[in-house]
């Protein structure tokens, strides 16, 4: 069921809140993303829906950090992040945010350990702390044994549990997930989606950008859908 | 159909816009082949200049043969002007009317000038060169031959002429005779008024004249056309080359040195460059072939996308090499007292085509191999990402105990062997050259202190003044006033006498010449190749030319043949003493008859501790007055050889340097390139750009470390050589403290200079690829 009310105002504890955002790459172009706002409060699940080129993949790499906006604010994790300098960002990204891309970005030259680990070190965690935590991470990925192996000889399930892995390695709050299973088979998208639903079962704040109604539907507790750019209305998921 | 003609337009258009697109890497073959083609013409220039230097400046100066003093009152000017038709003669200059006058520059004798009056600098023979200012053309005007600037007038300084009726003449100029015709010039009504005269000069060119005994049967010729006594003196040509001749080719080792590391660094950054270049362009051609692009249209379109940037850099580098050529090739002329130097037409064209034609070969294999590819063949290899390799180092890496940041930056080398070796041997090529250039300017540091006893013999009084010589004989009372007055110095710690003249060796063809002091001389810092410094009566010390003439060796007697004696002594050590004339050094005792008024030559002073050498200078020359020939001067270091040498040591080093670091620029933008998404993913995770700058800085700091290891031996035995070279044309042996040059310490500070080049040159491409935004990154593939 859809809202199509275009704004979605947050409450106080929101961990995610976009005001008045407007994306443009370029200054004489139709934007991105046009005077968009939303929340998501600490434990969601929301899924971003819309067609290719609506802007959804630029409102997660706004909230992630990865991107700057031309125009609003970007709160998350109660700090406004699109004032930040490169630095900062950085830092905030290793230790707030957690990302999965469509095609994994997994670094080919490191074995699955170390490709978990990475975000760990780039943080400063202790040597011991980190491999700790990456040993449970892949052991709840189901993908302890791999922990030698390097990516590039998995198959796109497993890539997807590594990179999985590697986004909660710092326990970051807000967790987002672009096309997650874009990049996969129905059945192994399948698997994936039960193991991202389980983590938001057991309280991960997750941002999930698809263009699958079906799984926005099935994983999700509500539903932002963006049409060139703008808020188009929002709705309710399984999850609610 | 005008179809055929366009498509080949067209391709290269679409190349140039390939071009622009990689308009970093434009930039840097760009760059890279101005410094190269800079450097070859430079260093063309400079082997140009040194190879011969003076028999260039000879021809393009009409230089005169013989240099014939006539007395005027018993020969006609027309009597003299029919010696230009004698057979033989090719050409003739004067009769110049001069004078020889006793001088004095601000208020201390400046010694005796022969002055000739000339109307103008040129002519048919002895052109003189302008260096500085302009001809005399009025009254009170002077210009003087040799250099400006180095301790003596400038432009605008009184020389007054003594004993004359108080004339004063401006110095409005500083010109250059090849053979030193004159001390100076004057406009010819000047002559009359300096005093008495010393008759005139005639400046001849012979059809034969390459040898001694050519020259004399010219002169006899000229002789015996004149009426008897008109020719009163003498100066061959020969004096003035064989006084050159022994800096003529000093440089060349080290320029050759310097040539060959740039040349060999410039094919290697340009073939890697290119192939770079052609290789991160793959995917367009495959794209451009797929939509109907010719393989020979790729291979044009490729090679005029090097070609553009290269022709411009080439281009602008020979200009730029014209331009660094001209006060270094001032500073050569000055050095071997040629007047001036130039570029040579040849080196501006054979340097940028050079340059050119090893561009176009370099691109042309990448190129073909571009032609070749299928269009799904160019595209997949233009998608696909370098990796594969490096495994292993990256698990090393992150077994160390570093900074994640600093164990991936030191395993990526290992991803790219071939172009992590293309860096290792830019960053070796420039550390050698920088070390290199250390090491030399030392040694030849070293040496200059040696050969003029800069640091052991901080003053010398000798005769003043550019006209001092063999026809200015100071009595035996005014030598005994200079002894005198420094003895009568505080300041004086120690000093010698030193008397020179020619003595006759059994064994030695010709003359040489003989040095012989009064006193200790064992503080005289005389620098020692082999055995010692005499101590004692009956011992001599000779220089190489001497042991290689005489075929004696240290340790040998020697006998000697003073003029007033025969003596016998022991040769007990090889002295540094850079000429190919033989040369023997003893005490007065050992060399009797040396010591005269007539062959006092100079005294070397040491000073006590706290006295400074000018104010010692001052006072020692208050104590002798104006009137007396000898004058006390401070020793200046290094003579200008050493100069040059060591400021185009410098600059041959900086651009070599320059072009590592632009090699080093260049393979760390193409691994950015390659890596850009990666990168992106290491930001994504929260690398920050500090982070991000110490790993892609960490990616050269491996080869560096390697190419140290290799530079440091290699730039000693570089220097070694070349500095054994260089004494070997100038006919010397080396002390083992020249080339000793490099203690450890000092080779340990300057091995960074492989670190230096290698992070200054990754700085550039570390800083980019650290403000990149990691939305841009990841998009960009």
């Amino acid at each position: 069921m859809i809202d199509h009310s275009v704004t979605d105002h947050g409450v106080p504890g929101d961990v995610i809140r976009v005001d008045g955002v407007t994306k443009a790459y370029q200054s004489d172009g139709l934007p991105a993303l046009a005077d968009v706002s939303m929340s998501v409060a600490a434990g969601e699940v929301v899924a971003v829906m819309g067609p290719s080129g609506s802007g959804k993949s630029t409102l997660l790499n706004l909230i992630a950090g990865l991107d700057r906006p031309t125009g609003g604010t970007v709160t998350v994790a109660g700090r406004r992040i699109d004032t930040l300098g490169e630095s900062a960002l950085a830092r905030f990204r290793a230790r707030h945010v957690g990302i999965i891309f469509q095609f994994f970005n997994l670094l080919d030259d490191l074995t699955v350990e170390d490709n978990v680990l990475l975000p760990a070190q780039l943080a400063g965690a202790s040597r011991r702390q980190a491999r700790a935590r990456a040993g449970e991470l892949l052991e709840r990925m189901g993908i302890a044994d791999f922990r030698d192996s390097y990516p590039a000889r998995m198959s796109g399930g497993q890539r997807q549990r590594v990179a999985i892995a590697r986004a909660l390695v710092n326990e970051p709050e807000v967790l987002l997930a672009d096309e997650p299973t874009g990049a996969l088979d129905s059945a192994t998208g399948q698997e994936i989606g039960r193991l991202l639903r389980s983590l938001a079962a057991a309280g991960q704040t997750l941002v999930l950008v698809t263009h699958d109604p079906e799984m926005a539907e099935r994983y999700a507790a509500r539903v932002v859908h963006i049409v060139d750019g703008r808020l188009a209305g929002t709705g309710v998921g399984a999850l609610r | 159909m005008i179809w055929p003609r366009l498509n080949w337009l067209s391709s290269v258009r679409t190349a140039t816009g390939g071009m622009l697109r990689h308009k970093v890497q434009a930039v840097v073959l760009g760059m890279v082949l101005l410094v190269s083609t800079a450097s070859a013409t430079l260093g063309l220039a400079l082997l140009a200049a040194t190879s011969g230097p003076f028999q260039h400046a000879f021809n393009a100066q009409d230089g005169a043969h013989l240099t014939v003093t006539v007395n005027p009152a018993r020969a006609s000017a027309a009597h003299l002007a029919r010696t230009r038709s004698l057979p033989g003669v090719t050409g003739m200059a004067g009769p110049f009317g001069q004078a020889t006058v006793q001088t004095q520059w601000q208020g201390q004798p400046f010694g005796q000038l022969t002055l000739a009056g000339r109307s103008s600098p040129g002519g048919p023979v002895d052109d003189v060169v302008l260096t500085a200012g302009r001809w005399a053309t009025g009254p009170g005007q002077i210009v003087l031959n040799g250099p400006a600037g180095g301790g003596g007038p400038a432009l605008g300084d009184v020389v007054n002429v003594t004993g004359a009726r108080g004339v004063s003449l401006t110095v409005v100029g500083f010109g250059s005779s090849i053979t030193n015709s004159a001390d100076g010039w004057v406009a010819p009504a000047e002559v009359p008024l300096l005093g008495p005269s010393s008759g005139a000069q005639l400046l001849y060119r012979f059809a034969s004249s390459g040898t001694a005994s050519q020259i004399r049967a010219d002169l006899a010729e000229v002789t015996g056309a004149l009426p008897p006594g008109t020719v009163t003196g003498a100066g061959s040509w020969l004096a003035a080359e064989s006084q050159s001749e022994g800096n003529g080719a000093i440089m060349e080792p080290f320029v050759v040195a310097f040539a060959l590391i740039g040349l060999a660094m410039a094919v290697l950054i340009v073939a890697n460059v290119v192939s770079g270049a052609v290789a991160a362009g793959y995917y367009r051609i495959g794209v451009l072939k797929s939509i109907g692009l010719t393989p020979a249209q790729v291979v044009v379109a490729y090679l005029s996308r090097v070609g553009v940037p290269a022709l411009a850099g080439c281009a602008l580098g020979v200009v730029a090499g014209n331009l660094l050529a001209v006060p270094v090739l001032h500073q050569s002329a000055d050095a071997y007292g040629v007047g001036s130097q130039t570029v040579p037409w040849w080196a501006s064209v054979l340097a940028p085509t050079g340059m050119l034609v090893l561009t176009v070969l370099a691109a042309f294999g990448p190129a073909l191999r571009a032609g070749r590819l299928s269009a799904t063949q160019a595209i997949a290899a233009g998608r696909a990402p370098a990796s594969g390799r490096g495994y292993g180092a990256y698990r090393l890496a992150s077994r160390l105990r570093l900074p994640r940041p600093v164990g991936m930056g030191l395993a990526a080398p290992f991803t790219r062997p071939a172009r992590t070796l293309v860096s290792l041997a830019a960053i070796a090529f420039g550390a050698t050259a920088v070390i290199f250039a250390f090491g030399l300017s030392s040694s030849l540091g070293r040496a200059a202190g040696i050969q003029t006893l800069s640091a052991t013999v901080p003053v010398q009084v000798q005769q003043q003044g550019p006209g001092g010589g063999p026809n200015q004989v100071p009595t035996a009372a005014q030598d005994a006033a200079v002894t005198a007055a420094l003895r009568a110095q505080p300041g004086t710690a120690r000093f010698a006498e030193a008397y020179e003249n020619q003595v006759k060796v059994p064994g030695v063809s010709g003359a040489v010449n003989a040095w012989a002091f009064s006193g200790d001389t064992s503080w005289l810092g005389y620098g020692v190749i082999t055995g010692r410094w005499y101590d004692a009566p009956g011992q001599v010390d000779v220089n190489t030319a001497f042991l290689n003439d005489s075929g004696l060796a240290v340790g040998d007697i020697v006998t000697v043949n003073t003029g007033s004696a025969q003596v016998t002594a022991r040769i007990v050590g090889e002295v540094f003493h850079p000429s190919s004339d033989p040369t023997v050094y003893g005490s007065t005792a050992t060399l009797p008859g040396l010591a005269s008024a007539a062959n006092a030559d100079e005294w070397d002073v040491a000073l006590r501790p706290g006295v400074t050498a000018a104010g010692y200078v001052q006072s020692v020359n208050a104590a002798l007055g104006p009137a007396s020939p000898w004058g006390a001067t401070t020793q200046k270091g290094g003579g200008k050889f050493y100069t040059i040498a060591i400021s185009l040591i410098g600059l041959l080093s900086l651009m070599v340097a320059v072009a590592a670091g632009l090699g080093v620029l260049n393979t760390v933008l193409m691994t950015t390139r390659d890596r850009v998404h990666d990168l992106g993913i290491y930001k994504a995770l929260g690398m920050r750009p500090g982070q991000m700058l110490t790993m892609v800085v960490c990616w050269v700091v491996g080869p560096a470390v390697i190419a140290a290891a290799i530079a440091v031996p290699a730039a000693v035995a570089l220097n070694t050589a070349t500095v054994h070279a260089m004494a070997g044309t100038a006919h010397t042996g080396i002390p083992a403290s020249v080339t000793a040059v490099f203690p450890p310490s000092r080779l340990a500070l300057l091995s960074l200079a492989a670190l230096a080049i290698a992070v200054v040159g990754a700085l550039a491409p570390a800083s980019w690829a650290a403000r990149a935004r990691p939305a841009v990154a990841l998009r960009t593939e």
